[in-house]
């Protein structure tokens, strides 16, 4: 028995080497990633100017055509994150702030996701590998429950989230494969789509007056001299609970309400998401209301 | 209570840990012990089937002492149809009504008739077809005076109850694991050794490659109608590995976990897809099943006496019945019954029992024709795995026929953003590994046991899949 035990012994040591080891080395391969998302694209860049950044979820992502931005001389990214919460967005400027990001404006889509103050694990996962390398990153995942383990557990983070961030992702990382999230100046445009969903119900969405994170966006905002723009952008017609939006101008006064601003199904690959006509006009709609001059 | 849980590693240690050191007296403690162990891992699924289980062993306990003591044939024969017919009609019920009662509704629907069937709306217990066929075997060996009854009971149920093989199998016979649990078990550090390396063999198989492959194949099989030819034909190869993985994985973790205890189970695979026909696959594939049907029900039905026609006929029932014995769908009674046709031309030509030999390559043409007949077999064997992946039949027939008429075999961006040709370097890299140790047992042990050892842990660890968490498929049967 005693061999046995130590026998085990030897194989918990050496899973407990393995661990710190494949951790090194996963969380070296995406330090490398530079053009593959834009989580790493930020923490592994350098000072950059902005006129505007745009933040949110998918629906700034495929909304927002930084591209009509950069036509009129303002210089734009669009930093929205499919699937991503404002968890992740608040977190993105901050990194960005890290990183001595020199931004003029900021353009928040705050709509739907500020019914969720939890972290989306598809994107919140996409940081998780630069965790021990930025306080910033520590200090955002503090509050979440799994923290310890995630911290302190080697290679517990690449386990948990293998689908983002497992073998796959820090292979393609490690050869440096790039990928189109940054084409576009970040803009993802969607075609009309024959089995696009066009059918919403958001009649039990409520969102959470002073949203934690949309409240921590405002407030860096401010403290960093950035203009901050919230909006509300459009979905299609067919939305049961379409009075979601009045709940957020009742809750978030400041928040610009263009839900309405492009309506007709034709513009919709979704019914939460613009074609990429729809969204040239809901963009057109912004350049002109806040950065006519 | 899954084998690749958190809960099942911190479970084992702990039972181990009384086994060895609290309970380990005689062999009455351990296996009350094990007993115990071995309801509360039952009981985590859910704990109102344990009375079934108990019911069920009570009655082959009972039934199994009185056809023992039966002193006429007809009590006898009582006794052992009463279990016969309890224990199939527990399986009837909870596993096959619902089947039947739905296809006799479509049937008489098809005849012009109106019919609306009353069906039940009952959970599968888990592990419901295993520990009936451990009950059946042993009081149909009983009736034919091939064992002595069992009149202890705690032993009786360890054997039909023993955690490792419970959910699962491998199903256990009376002739080989009561006699093992009739002794105390005295702690073999080879042994124990042995077990650890097959569990970690056992882990690689279900979280690397089966739980990967099923990522790739359940991608495939659920958009078959818009992938093309290249897709659906590696979906296919996927899906053999994932339900090898997936079941030769779990059979692997039981033995080992039971080799920790002591107690050696029937090996259930043999490297099958390393077969060279159809007949040594079903040798190598699921033994426990072929075994059990072979001398349970071939046999019986009178077996290979009595001409070619009466082979024919038991070989294809066995297999039918093997096929149903999976699920209560006509996917499975279809790929049942096209493994018999597969075997049928071996029965004719008398060549089932040709590829007996372990298999030895060398350069020469006997050596590639052996190589040529590996690949037509696995070719076979995945085409039958179609139908037992599919939701329907049509399913099944009409991503055959894609593959032929589609005719594009492109590399192909997947509906869940992977490439269909990613998983090829991984199941090469296990073919060969599988290759190289066909000989033993698992690939781990030997020479540099410790890096083999840290090599399969990188693999779990590195390239295992745990978002995506999937039950052994097995659990369903």
């Amino acid at each position: 028995m005693k061999q046995f035990l130590i026998y085990i012994s030897k194989i918990i040591v050496v899973v407990i080497l393995i661990a710190i080891a494949l951790d090194g080395l996963f969380t070296a391969s995406f330090f490398r990633a530079k053009n593959r998302g834009k989580v790493e694209a930020v923490f592994n860049s350098t000072a950059q100017k902005y006129d505007v950044v745009i933040l949110g979820s998918s629906r700034a992502n495929n909304h927002f055509v930084a591209q009509m931005f950069e036509d009129k001389g303002i210089k734009a990214f669009n930093y929205g994150m499919s699937g991503g919460h404002l968890f992740e967005a608040s977190l993105m400027l901050k990194l960005m702030i890290e990183r001595k990001y020199e931004m003029k404006n900021v353009i928040l889509e705050a709509d739907l996701n500020l019914a969720s103050e939890e972290p989306s694990d598809g994107i919140a996962s996409d940081f998780l590998p630069f965790i021990h390398n930025s306080t910033i990153i520590k200090e955002h995942f503090k509050t979440r429950k799994n923290f310890d383990d995630i911290y302190y557990i080697p290679f517990y983070r690449y386990v948990k989230y293998e689908n983002v961030i497992g073998f796959r992702e820090a292979f393609l990382s490690a050869i440096n494969k790039r990928t189109n999230a940054l084409d576009n100046l970040g803009y993802y445009p969607l075609q009309k789509h024959k089995n696009g969903n066009m059918k919403n119900n958001i009649v039990n969405l409520n969102p959470i007056p002073r949203n934690k994170y949309y409240e921590e966006i405002k407030s860096i905002c401010k403290a960093n001299n950035i203009n901050f723009i919230a909006v509300m952008t459009p979905m299609c017609e067919n939305v049961v609970g379409m009075n979601y939006f009045e709940k957020v101008k009742k809750a978030y006064p400041e928040i610009h309400n263009y839900e309405n601003v492009v309506v007709e199904d034709k513009y919709f690959a979704s019914c939460g998401h613009m074609t990429d006509a729809g969204s040239k006009l809901f963009t057109a709609k912004i350049l002109n209301v806040f950065f006519r001059k | 209570m899954f084998f690749n849980s958190l809960a099942f590693a911190i479970f084992l240690p702990i039972v181990f840990f009384l086994y060895w050191f609290v309970f380990n007296k005689n062999k009455s403690t351990q296996n009350a012990l094990l007993i115990v162990a071995s309801y509360y891992f039952y009981s985590c699924w859910d704990w109102r089937f344990l009375f079934l289980l108990v019911f069920s062993t009570f009655l082959d306990y009972y039934t199994g002492i009185q056809i023992e003591k039966g002193k006429s044939e007809s009590s006898r024969k009582f006794w052992f149809w009463l279990s016969i017919i309890v224990n199939l009609g527990f399986l009837g019920v909870f596993k096959y009504y619902n089947f039947f009662a739905s296809s006799f509704s479509e049937l008489v629907s098809s005849a012009g008739f109106k019919a609306s069937p009353i069906l039940l709306n009952v959970i599968l217990p888990v592990g419901i077809s295993f520990y009936t066929f451990h009950g059946l075997s042993y009081v149909i060996d009983i009736y034919f005076k091939r064992i002595k009854a069992e009149y202890n009971f705690v032993d009786y149920s360890l054997f039909v109850s023993y955690f490792p093989l419970l959910v699962a199998g491998p199903i256990e016979r009376a002739t080989h694991l009561l006699p093992e649990i009739k002794v105390k078990r005295e702690f073999d550090f080879e042994k124990a050794k042995e077990g650890i390396c097959q569990i970690i063999w056992g882990l690689v198989k279900k979280i690397v490659i089966a739980d990967t492959c099923a990522v790739y194949a359940n991608a495939i099989f659920d958009n078959y109608n818009t992938v093309n030819s290249a897709s659906l034909i590696l979906g296919a190869v996927y899906f053999a590995f994932q339900i090898y993985g997936d079941f030769s994985g779990y059979s692997d973790i039981a033995l080992g976990v039971s080799k920790l205890f002591g107690l050696d189970l029937l090996r259930n695979f043999n490297y099958p897809y390393f077969s060279r026909d159809i007949a040594e696959f079903w040798r190598r594939w699921h033994i426990s099943l072929s075994s059990w049907f072979r001398d349970y029900l071939y046999i019986p039905l009178g077996g290979s006496k009595g001409g070619l026609w009466m082979k024919v006929r038991n070989t294809f029932i066995i297999f039918v019945v093997s096929g149903f014995w999976h699920g209560a769908n006509w996917t499975y009674i279809v790929w049942g019954f096209i493994n018999a046709v597969y075997f049928l031309p071996l029965l004719l030509s008398n060549s089932n029992r040709n590829n007996m030999d372990a298999i030895i390559l060398k350069f020469n043409f006997d050596s590639a024709k052996v190589i040529f007949s590996i690949l037509y077999t696995f070719s076979l064997i995945c085409i039958a795995w179609v139908f037992f992946r599919a939701k329907t039949i049509t399913d099944a027939v009409l991503y055959l026929k894609r593959i032929i008429t589609n005719g594009e075999f492109s590399s192909q961006y997947l509906e869940n953003e992977r490439y269909n040709h990613e998983l090829l370097l991984l199941i090469a890299l296990f073919v060969l590994v599988e290759w190289y140790s066909r000989a033993k047992i698992e690939p781990l042990s030997g020479r540099y046991n410790i890096l083999k050892i840290a090599l399969a842990i990188v693999a779990i660890i590195a390239f295992g899949t745990y978002s995506d968490y999937k039950e052994f498929i097995y659990f369903q049967f």
